[in-house]
C-alpha cells in the first residue's frame, strides 16, 4: 500500500507527468460532458418543442421494468411495494408526488431515453452509399462537422482553479491565452465538412444546401469576430479563464451588480456591450445553422440541405455536428457575457477560501445550470420565429451587422476613453 | 531537455506532413483535391507556429487562410465545376523557369531567416537548418555564421518573443531573475504593442492597400447599369 502511495507521490510531483495527467482526465471529462450535452439538448429541444406546441413531446420511453425483474411488472404495481417496503403511506404527499412524476408506471425518465433509442436506431439503419458520390470527401464530410465543436471546447473554462499539493490545476482543457479566437478558427473549420457534403454528394439539392452553408458561415463569422472587439476593450485579455475571474470578482458583463461592476462606469459601457450581446447571439445562431437561420437545410426549398443523401450514422453524425455546434455557442455565450462559471455576488471568492474543491464543484454546477438556461432559449427562439428568406440572410449578415458592429467598436472606444 | 527534443520530432513531423501537403497541392490534378491540401498545409504550419509557442499567428493563419480564403477557394471551384486539368505535355522550358524562380524564392527566404537579429543563437528549429545550409554551402559553419547585424539596417529591432520579454511587458519594474522564471507567452500582447505602436504607418498603409484591392474587385465584378 504505502508503495503505491510513494509512486502515486513520485509520479505526480514529475511535472511533466502531473501535467499530463490532469489534462487528460480534464479531456475525457470535456468530452463525455460534450457528448452527453449533445444528447440531451436532443431531449431539450423535443420536449420544449411539445411543450410549445401544445403536445407532450417524447415521454414515454422510460427503462422498462422487465430490466429489474425484482421490482416486478407494472402489473405488481413496483411503487406500491416501495411504498410499503418503507413504511410510507399511500396518501403521504411522497406517495402523490411519485405518483405525479409517473413513478408508479415504470422506471421514469421523463422520455430521457428518447435519444439514447433514437440513436440505437441510427446505428441499426441501412447504411446506404448512392453510386454517384465521390467517396473519399463523401465519407470525410460528416466528420469535419462533428470534430471542429469538440476541440473548440478546449478552451472553455468549467470552474476555476484548484490548489493541490503538487501544483495548481486551472479547470478547462488548455489555457490558452488566445481563447476566443481558438474558438472562431477551430469551430469555422467545420465550414469545411458542410461545403464538401454538399459538392461530394453530386446532385442538385445537397449541392445547393452546401453552397448557402458556406456562404452564411462565412458571412457571419465576420459580424461574431467583430461583434465580441467591444467586450475584448473592456477585458483587456483574451484568456477566457481570466475573463471568467474578471467577471466574478467584478460582475458579470451583463449583470454588473457586485465589485467595482456597481460604478458608473461599468453601466455606460452597457450600451455597446448589450448591442455585442444582441449581435453576437444572433451571428451563433447562424453559425450553428439553427432556425432562423438554417437555410442551408429548408425542407421547403432544398428537401434536405448538404444531408439529403446521408443515411445511418453519417446522417447522425451531421445531427450531432449541429447539437455540439450550439451546446459550444451557448457555452461561449455563456462565457462571455453571463459569467461563465462565477456564482456571483463574491460567492466565488468566499467559497474559494472555504474550500477550493467544494468552490469548483459549486462552479461546475452553476456553469451547467447557466449553459442548460441558454440550451433552452436556444430552442425557444426556433419554435418562435419563422425561417428567414435566403436574401434577407445575407442582407442582415452584410448590409446590417457587419456596419452596426464596426460602428460599435468605435463606440465603445469612445465610452471607454470618456470614462477613463 | 525532453520538452525541447519532444519539440524538435513534433516540428520535424509537422513540417515533413506540411511539406508533402504543399507537393500535393501541384501534384494533384482535381482543383478540390489541390485546395483540400492547401488547407492541410495551411493547418500544419498553423500547428508548426503553435509549437513555438507563437499561438496568436498559429490562430491567425488558421482564422485567415484556412478559414476564410481556402474556403472561398473550394466554393468557386465547386461553382464553376472545373474538371480535371488537361495532360499538357510539359516542356524542359517550364521546369528550367520553374527551377530558378522557386531555388531564387528559397534563397531569399533562407537569407532572411539566417540574418535575422538572434536567429543563429538561439535554440531554435531555425538555426539547426542554417547551420546544416551553412556546411553544405561554405562547408564551415562558424564562417558562415553572420555577425550580429545593426538593429537599424532591419527598420528597428524586432521584439524579443520570450517569457521573459512578456513578463518585462507586464511589470517593467520587474528584476531580471524574475523575468527569467516567467513561463507564459503571451504573444497576442506583445505583437499587438509592437505593431500599434513601432510599426503604426506602415500597418495603416497596408490596410488602405488591401482597401483599394477590396474596391477594386467590387468595381470589376459590378455590373454597369446604363441607365
Amino acid at each position: 500500500m504505502d508503495a503505491i502511495i510513494n509512486w502515486y507521490n513520485d509520479l505526480m510531483s514529475n511535472e511533466i507527468w502531473f501535467y499530463l495527467i490532469h489534462t487528460l482526465l480534464k479531456l475525457v471529462l470535456m468530452f463525455a460532458v460534450i457528448l452527453a450535452f449533445v444528447v440531451l439538448s436532443v431531449w431539450i429541444e423535443r420536449r420544449v418543442a411539445g411543450w410549445i406546441q401544445d403536445r407532450p413531446g417524447p415521454n414515454r420511453a422510460g427503462l422498462p421494468l422487465f430490466l429489474l425483474q425484482r421490482f416486478g411488472s407494472k402489473e405488481k404495481q413496483p411503487l406500491k411495494n416501495w411504498l410499503q417496503f418503507f413504511g410510507i403511506p399511500e396518501t403521504c404527499w411522497i406517495a402523490k408526488l411519485c405518483t405525479w412524476l409517473r413513478l408508479d408506471r415504470e422506471i421514469p425518465c421523463w422520455g430521457l431515453i428518447q435519444p439514447c433509442l433514437d440513436g440505437g436506431k441510427l446505428f441499426l439503419k441501412q447504411e446506404t452509399t448512392p453510386s454517384y458520390v465521390r467517396k473519399f470527401y463523401f465519407i470525410l464530410a460528416p466528420m469535419l462537422v462533428l470534430g471542429p465543436p469538440m476541440v473548440a471546447a478546449a478552451v472553455i473554462p468549467f470552474a476555476s482553479e484548484v490548489n493541490t499539493c503538487y501544483g495548481t490545476i486551472s479547470m478547462c482543457v488548455a489555457n490558452l491565452d488566445i481563447g476566443p479566437l481558438w474558438i472562431f478558427a477551430i469551430s469555422g473549420l467545420s465550414v469545411y465538412g458542410l461545403t464538401l457534403a454538399g459538392w461530394s454528394s453530386n446532385s442538385k439539392f445537397p449541392f445547393l444546401g452546401g453552397l448557402r452553408a458556406t456562404a452564411q458561415l462565412i458571412s457571419y463569422e465576420v459580424s461574431m469576430g467583430l461583434s465580441i472587439i467591444p467586450l475584448l476593450m473592456m477585458f483587456g485579455t483574451l484568456n477566457l479563464q481570466q475573463i471568467v475571474q474578471f467577471q466574478a470578482d467584478n460582475g458579470w458583463t451583463l449583470l454588473p451588480l457586485w465589485g467595482e461592476g456597481l460604478s458608473w462606469q461599468r453601466w455606460a459601457m452597457m450600451l455597446p456591450l448589450g448591442i455585442s450581446f444582441i449581435i453576437f447571439v444572433t451571428c451563433v445562431f447562424a453559425e450553428a445553422n439553427r432556425t432562423p437561420f438554417d437555410m442551408a437545410e429548408c425542407e421547403t426549398d432544398l428537401v434536405a440541405g448538404y444531408h439529403a443523401e446521408y443515411s445511418s450514422m453519417k446522417f447522425a453524425s451531421f445531427f450531432m455536428g449541429e447539437y455540439a455546434a450550439m451546446v459550444i455557442g451557448s457555452a461561449v455565450v455563456v462565457t462571455l457575457f453571463l459569467g461563465g462559471w462565477s456564482i456571483g455576488f463574491g460567492a466565488d471568492a468566499a467559497l474559494s477560501a472555504y474550500c477550493d474543491w467544494l468552490a469548483v464543484l459549486c462552479q461546475l454546477i452553476m456553469f451547467v445550470i447557466k449553459l442548460l438556461a441558454f440550451i433552452f432559449f436556444f430552442v425557444w427562439v426556433r419554435w418562435t420565429l419563422p425561417r428567414f428568406r435566403w436574401d434577407q440572410v445575407m442582407k442582415l449578415g452584410w448590409l446590417y451587422f457587419l456596419e452596426i458592429t464596426v460602428a460599435n467598436i468605435f463606440l465603445a472606444a469612445a465610452v471607454l476613453y470618456f470614462i477613463k | 531537455m525532453f520538452e525541447s527534443s519532444l519539440c524538435q520530432i513534433l516540428f520535424c513531423v509537422l513540417a515533413a506532413l506540411a511539406m508533402l501537403c504543399a507537393i500535393g497541392v501541384v501534384a494533384f490534378r482535381n482543383p478540390v483535391n489541390s485546395a483540400m491540401c492547401m488547407a492541410v498545409c495551411f493547418a500544419m504550419v498553423a500547428a508548426i507556429f503553435f509549437g513555438m509557442g507563437a499561438q496568436f499567428l498559429g490562430i491567425v493563419q488558421l482564422i485567415v487562410y484556412a478559414g476564410a480564403i481556402l474556403v472561398l477557394f473550394l466554393f468557386v471551384v465547386m461553382m464553376l465545376d472545373i474538371h480535371d486539368e488537361n495532360h499538357s505535355s510539359k516542356t524542359g522550358w517550364h521546369a528550367v523557369v520553374g527551377v530558378l524562380v522557386a531555388g531564387c524564392t528559397a534563397g531569399l527566404i533562407l537569407k532572411a531567416a539566417i540574418s535575422l537579429p538572434g536567429a543563429t543563437d538561439t535554440p531554435c528549429p531555425v538555426k539547426t537548418l542554417c547551420t546544416s545550409a551553412g556546411e553544405l554551402l561554405i562547408g564551415d559553419a562558424r564562417q558562415a555564421a553572420p555577425q550580429p547585424v545593426e538593429a537599424a539596417q532591419y527598420g528597428g529591432a524586432l521584439p524579443e518573443l520570450s517569457a521573459a520579454a512578456a513578463a518585462r511587458m507586464e511589470n517593467p519594474s520587474i528584476s531580471a531573475e524574475d523575468a527569467a522564471k516567467a513561463t507564459s507567452i503571451s504573444d497576442v500582447k506583445l505583437i499587438g504593442k509592437c505593431l500599434y505602436t513601432h510599426y503604426n504607418i506602415p500597418f495603416v498603409i497596408l490596410g488602405f492597400a488591401l482597401l483599394s484591392g477590396t474596391v477594386g474587385a467590387v468595381a470589376l465584378a459590378r455590373k454597369i447599369r446604363k441607365d
